[in-house]
């Protein structure tokens, strides 16, 4: 597993310049929901507390609305940058040139996470204008956004990968990214569901990710953010794992 | 002059067809090799396979001796395809793309090699400028400035003159000339079979997935036994007739010119026939086969299954 600098960067700077030229529609088009998000809670529960966390309720709503931009964007780079890849025909370009397999992971990875986390920082300079932001704990909120942004860009190739249209990566999005992001506790607290919902949360992914940056935010959650950590690292490896075997082999992209 | 691809044993099906069967071939280092072959003779699938772009079912390639798998990322520094296809990337500038393409191959600050590429290929005035905005011809000169770009030892041309004018063609040829001068090596696949023959050394001509015949150009062509003698007269050949010179022959331009197809051993005898006519010849021009010939003949693109 050897890693060029130049080859690599090279591929990250493709990645991130292909969404800083189109910004208005990849950084600041997403703000416009959020900030809708924001002005709607902010206004509708001003006065409402969250049960057992005694904060208000934008403060709880915050890192998960973060959590959502940064998941939405991460994935949309890097879907739409392979899939619009193999509908030009320059898929072919990475295939062609000598990328090592890690290498194209992490590359293409990179660029989902630098959109994903810009578009995550933008919305928490935006969201202190309603909460005031405060962080409890800001290296560790870093650390997770970090992760969360790298699962979502691996999780976008694999959905790159796989499409034989922009259509197929819709069915992603908006099969399992959008409705595993509103039942992960973005806008409640999991322990508050009635009956087995609150166990059947504990089988999305997302959960553990909104969990765990609304504990490095305001310092609580609903289950121990080592616990949802390393439920995350690890989906984060294993993610990586089968997403540099699916270059190796040429997954849907050689014939 | 050492090995710079050797093909042994490929095999490459998609699913009941046969795209490629028992491939091997040798090409030298610093040849100017043709590839060429019909559609769906399998010319591009052997060439996506030494890329990396097929996969190949069995078979081995080296690249300057090494193994296009094992150590892949060495045969595609050592390679600069130009795609069939015309393929570009929407965001950025012929400039921009040239320089994310040298950084993909490993080189930073190329912009020397790059300004030399744009002026070759007659793009400089087009550096800033879309692909989009790009006639077709000029996105096919950009995929050729992409393969050239990190200065590749083997430089494979699948059908690069398609769609680009003959202004263009040549100077492109001239390019390409003196890349193979410098000792590159040049693998072309091309439909225009005079380029084929004007340009390359030594040609493989494939069909339905085989490799039907290697050998030098020179010996192709003479593998077909076919001459045309063009005879101007300076009056017309009145009382030629097909029984006095016993074979079939054209008289054109008032009888004053005269065609004959015949094969190498008749040559002496119709020459000395004309020359018993007592005729005054103006000029004489005796012509071999082409390279269409030897490729319609090994092709069966004439029609002739057997």
């Amino acid at each position: 597993m050897t890693i060029n600098s130049i080859t690599f960067l090279s591929l990250v700077r493709r990645e991130v310049a292909r969404f800083t030229k189109v910004a208005i529609q990849t950084i600041f088009a997403p703000l416009i929901s959020t900030g809708l998000y924001l002005i709607i809670f902010s206004y509708s529960f001003q006065n409402r507390e969250v049960a057992g966390y005694g904060v208000p309720y934008i403060s709880f709503i915050v890192p998960g609305l973060i959590m959502m931009s940064l998941i939405q964007n991460s994935f949309a780079n890097t879907s739409s940058s392979l899939i619009g890849a193999k509908y030009n025909g320059i898929i072919i370009d990475f295939l062609l040139a000598p990328f090592s397999y890690i290498e194209l992971s992490l590359g293409f990875m990179i660029g989902g996470m630098v959109r994903g986390l810009l578009v995550g920082t933008v919305t928490y300079l935006v969201s202190i204008y309603f909460y005031g932001g405060a962080i409890a704990h800001p290296l560790l909120a870093l650390f997770f956004a970090v992760l969360v942004s790298s699962i979502f860009s691996l999780f976008g190739i694999i959905a790159g990968l796989w499409a034989e249209k922009f259509d197929h990566v819709s069915i992603f999005s908006n099969f399992f990214i959008t409705p595993l992001t509103f039942l992960s506790g973005v806008f409640y607290s999991v322990k508050g569901l009635p009956g087995i919902w609150s166990e059947v949360s504990l089988f999305n992914p997302v959960f553990y990710m909104v969990d765990a940056v609304r504990f490095a935010f305001i310092g609580q959650s609903d289950i121990s953010p080592y616990f949802s950590a390393l439920i995350i690292s690890s989906l984060a490896v294993f993610l990586l794992v089968v997403v540099t075997y699916l270059f190796k082999i040429g997954y849907k992209v050689k014939s | 002059m050492s090995t710079a691809i050797k093909i042994r044993d490929i095999n490459k099906s998609y699913g009941s067809l046969q795209a490629l069967a028992d491939i091997n071939l040798d090409i030298k280092k610093g040849e100017f090799f043709g590839l060429l072959g019909p559609n769906g003779a399998g010319k591009s699938t052997l060439i996506g396979i030494l890329g990396g772009l097929v996969k190949k079912d069995s078979g081995s390639v080296t690249v300057l001796g090494k193994d296009i798998i094992k150590n892949y990322r060495e045969t595609k520094k050592s390679l600069g395809i130009v795609p069939q296809e015309i393929t570009f990337d929407p965001y950025f500038t012929v400039r921009e793309t040239l320089e994310i393409h040298s950084g993909y191959f490993g080189i930073k600050d190329n912009d020397e090699k790059i300004d030399e590429l744009l002026e070759a290929l007659s793009l400089t005035d087009k550096s800033e400028i879309g692909p989009r905005q790009l006639s077709g011809g000029m996105k096919r000169r950009l995929l050729i400035a992409k393969a050239l770009v990190h200065d590749p030892e083997i430089i494979v041309l699948d059908e690069p003159t398609a769609g680009v004018d003959v202004e263009l063609r040549n100077s492109l040829w001239e390019y390409v000339i003196s890349l193979n001068e410098e000792g590159k090596t040049i693998i072309l696949t091309t439909h225009y079979l005079e380029e084929a023959e004007a340009l390359c050394d030594r040609i493989a001509i494939m069909n339905k997935g085989k490799i039907v015949k290697v050998d030098s150009k020179e010996n192709l062509i003479n593998s077909i036994d076919k001459k045309l003698i063009k005879i101007q007269f300076a009056d017309a050949a009145h009382g030629l007739d097909e029984e006095l010179l016993e074979i079939d022959f054209n008289l054109k331009n008032n009888k004053r010119e005269i065609e004959i197809e015949t094969a190498r051993q008749d040559l002496d005898k119709i020459l000395k026939k004309i020359n018993d006519l007592n005729l005054e010849i103006v000029d004489i021009d005796i012509e071999s086969a082409k390279l269409e010939d030897v490729f319609i003949k090994l092709t069966n693109l004439g029609g002739d299954d057997n």
